[in-house]
């Protein structure tokens, strides 16, 4: 069975996490590092926005720096997320272009990556599916958000899989354009997304859901995930993009 | 500066910041949830539209020009979608 590098779950900050992402993508283009899955959560509290995305406009930022949320831009499209550190687990999954799991038609490749959530929320006992562009749903509404970046020769797709829901929080920290709430004739965000924890009216703890994603992630893809640590070319790297870009004003701000 | 929202039918959110002399493009970001790849090609598309005149048929195919040329893939979104949020951006 085909192996892929697994970097069991991390707690970083934003910066680290988006920074890691692209390293692994910088050293994989090098022929440094092979097809690479890893685990993480956001501390503190983060908002990410999509890479064509405003940050005043999606993002209260007085609010979260109040309440010490860290804001960033991430390298993928997509729309705004909060990642609230108690509230999920983010993936991402990063493969040399051309590989089998990441066909050239965008749409079908998230398919193909995404029933790693699929299966893996299905070990907790939800029945969760596909929904294009790049979304998970379960019981209509989105449980796990998807985004995916091609570059360095590389594809990276990274998602969240949503345990709990601050729904208070999310939208004191993010700005909703009124228009998609009324496009879809839906005024309560509860009504489109939804939680692990809401679902199973349980209280999953984390590893539950990271034992359940790895396993998950592992039979969907028909992969054996041998766990391992960044190398400390990786680090450094990382170190440099976090202080050098995703830190920075000039990145965050951009648009 | 004029800023609209508009959301693409079965797609993603468009906001597109105006500006405009008479009925051209003077300056433009256009922001959303939507997706292209390669990510560079936006600013490709934003420096191709200044200059043109706001029209929905001239500003699709403008885009569609600098999607083919860089071989670029846009998702969640048309290059029409995009001309009928400028378009509404301009009439607001």
């Amino acid at each position: 069975m085909e192996e892929i590098r697994f970097i069991d779950l991390e707690v970083h900050s934003a910066f680290e996490n988006m920074a890691i992402d692209e390293a692994i993508m910088l050293s994989m283009k090098e022929g440094k590092v092979g097809p690479t899955l890893r685990f993480y959560r956001w501390l503190p509290t983060a908002v990410s926005i999509g890479t064509f995305q405003g940050m005043n406009d999606e993002v209260d930022v007085d609010f979260c720096k109040s309440k010490n949320i860290d804001v960033i831009r991430r390298i993928t499209g997509g729309g705004a997320v909060y990642h609230d550190y108690n509230g999920e687990i983010t993936y991402s999954i990063i493969l040399p272009k051309g590989h089998r799991l990441v066909p050239d038609d965008i749409v079908e490749s998230y398919k193909i990556l995404c029933n790693g959530v699929i299966k893996g929320v299905g070990h907790l006992g939800i029945e969760a599916s596909f929904k294009p562009i790049n979304d998970v749903i379960a019981d209509r509404k989105k449980i796990s958000g998807n985004a995916q970046t091609r570059r360095h020769s590389c594809v990276l797709q990274h998602g969240t899989v949503l345990l709990d829901l601050d729904v208070s929080m999310m939208f004191q920290a993010l700005k909703v354009p009124l228009e998609k709430i009324s496009d879809k004739m839906i005024a309560d965000v509860k009504e489109r997304v939804t939680s692990i924890r809401d679902i199973l009216n349980q209280d999953i703890a984390i590893d539950e859901l990271r034992n359940a994603l790895r396993n998950g992630f592992s039979d969907a893809l028909r992969v054996k995930l041998v766990p391992s640590a960044l190398t400390s070319e990786e680090l450094k790297l990382a170190e440099k993009l976090a202080n050098e870009k995703y830190s920075t004003t000039q990145w965050n701000f951009k648009r | 500066m004029k800023v609209v929202d508009y959301k693409v039918p079965n797609g993603k959110m468009l906001k597109i910041k105006l500006e405009f002399q008479e009925e051209m493009i003077k300056s433009i970001t256009i922001l959303g949830d939507f997706f292209l790849h390669p990510e560079t090609t936006i600013e490709d598309i934003e420096s191709a539209l200044i200059g043109c005149k706001i029209d929905i048929p001239t500003i699709t195919m403008l885009i569609q020009d600098v999607l083919q040329e860089s071989e670029s893939t846009l998702i969640g979104a048309e290059p029409s979608d995009i001309a009928k949020a400028i378009e509404k951006a301009f009439q607001q």
